[in-house]
């Protein structure tokens, strides 16, 4: 019985999604304080995230 | 027209490529849309002798890099605590933003290598992409309110549910489709928060005249629209007025007397400041001007907080006074010492 290798693109974003998240909730609660300099680069670390794993999985 | 994208896209539709290369003309004219269009699809549409699964993934490591790259420098300056260098990664970033934001749509939407198709598949795809890009924008603007109107943790939370749900669909087949519809909650509700817009305030515009002393306020907010109070006939006596403007979205302006001298501390997240002549603007603005009053004068202290949007002191009338002319009027705040070289 084979076990099935997890699919990296939705295993790297959702786990970048919950730290997206997470840090949205930290925010929220007053723990940090969201700005769009840290945010920008958030967002850019999250979209190159998921790019690049999407690019390191060889397409079928 | 250069790399035969044009030929190739008439070929796919089966086309004439003239068609193709008069529309693409014409997009070039489009604010550039077409120069962007024809760069992305030059890297993404694989050659014609190319092994199809090979091109995309590369080009998708390529940008994947280059994303981590403008993180890292952006990130530095943070780092350095010099702000100030959004004055160049500002753009930068702003520019990579929006290639990524083409080429994820291209990559999570479709989730498949350019390949021939009829007709139907053509459609197929495109109704596809359209009713996801609906859903998008639906929980986009849904995702932007509700944070705005205080449900950032809902929001927060429901990000977190979606990432949770695509770890765990990693282990089972994935659930590719799922990552643009919660990047599209996640990202406008992140905006939200990061210039702090709230719109408990209300929504609209909004305007106060006050005709006494005692009738000016310690506190003006507003959720979205224009705020303007005019103290021109308040007639606020010698000695220190605290005042706190709140703002979500859009402008306030404070029309002041000339014999006022004006003392300012404001946080912008996205925007200007101009108080009488003077002001900065950008991201993450954090402005002090802190003025002493000449002897026997009235000193407002104004404390501003604005999501999105500008804050303006002014000697004008605020039915003349136009977003961004605060910051080319002559300088003013005469009634401090000093005057305007604070």
């Amino acid at each position: 019985m084979g076990s099935r290798r997890p699919d990296t693109p939705s295993l790297v974003a959702g786990l970048a999604i919950v730290v997206f998240g997470a840090v949205l909730l930290l925010d929220h609660t007053g723990a940090l304080d969201l700005r769009f300099s840290a945010f920008a680069p958030l967002v850019c670390a999250l979209i190159g995230a998921i790019l690049l794993a999407s690019g390191l999985v060889r397409r079928d | 027209m250069v790399a035969g994208v044009c030929a190739g896209i008439a070929e796919y539709f089966g086309i004439d490529p003239v068609i193709v290369r008069v529309v693409a003309v014409g997009l070039v004219f489009a604010a550039g849309a077409g120069l962007l269009a024809y760069v992305a699809a030059w890297l993404l549409v694989p050659d014609r002798d190319d092994d199809p699964g090979v091109r995309p993934g590369r080009t998708a490591t390529v940008v994947g890099a280059v994303a981590l790259v403008a993180a890292f420098v952006s990130l530095s300056s943070v780092w350095r605590g010099n702000f100030g260098g959004w004055h160049w990664t500002g753009p930068f970033v702003s520019l990579v933003f929006i290639g990524l934001a083409g080429l994820g749509i291209w990559y999570l939407a479709s989730g498949e290598a350019p390949s021939a198709g009829g007709a139907r598949d053509v459609l197929r795809r495109a109704g596809f992409g359209l009713a996801l890009l609906a859903v998008c924008a639906i929980l986009a603007l849904g995702g932007a309110w509700a944070t705005a109107a205080g449900g950032g943790a809902i929001v927060a939370g429901a990000v977190i549910v979606a990432g949770v749900w695509l770890v765990a669909a990693a282990f089972v087949g994935g659930a590719r489709w799922l990552i643009l519809p919660a990047l599209a909650l996640a990202l406008p509700a992140g905006v939200v928060s990061a210039a702090n817009v709230s719109v408990d305030g209300g929504v609209g515009d909004r305007e106060y005249r006050p005709l006494a002393a005692n009738q000016v306020r310690d506190a003006y907010r507003l959720g979205m629209g224009r705020l303007v109070v005019d103290l021109r006939d308040a007639d606020l006596p010698v000695g220190d007025h605290r005042m706190k403007v709140d703002l979500g979205v859009g402008q306030a302006v404070l029309v002041v007397p000339r014999d006022v001298c004006v003392a300012s501390a404001a946080h912008v997240g996205a925007g200007q400041v101009a108080v009488l002549g003077r002001g900065s603007g950008g991201v993450d603005v954090d402005w002090q001007d802190d003025r002493r009053a000449r002897a026997g004068t009235t000193r407002l202290v104004v404390d501003g907080d604005i999501g999105v949007g500008e804050l303006a002191v002014t000697y004008e009338d605020p039915d003349t006074f136009e977003q961004g002319h605060g910051r080319r009027a002559a300088p003013g705040n005469a009634a401090c010492i000093g005057g305007s070289r604070g």
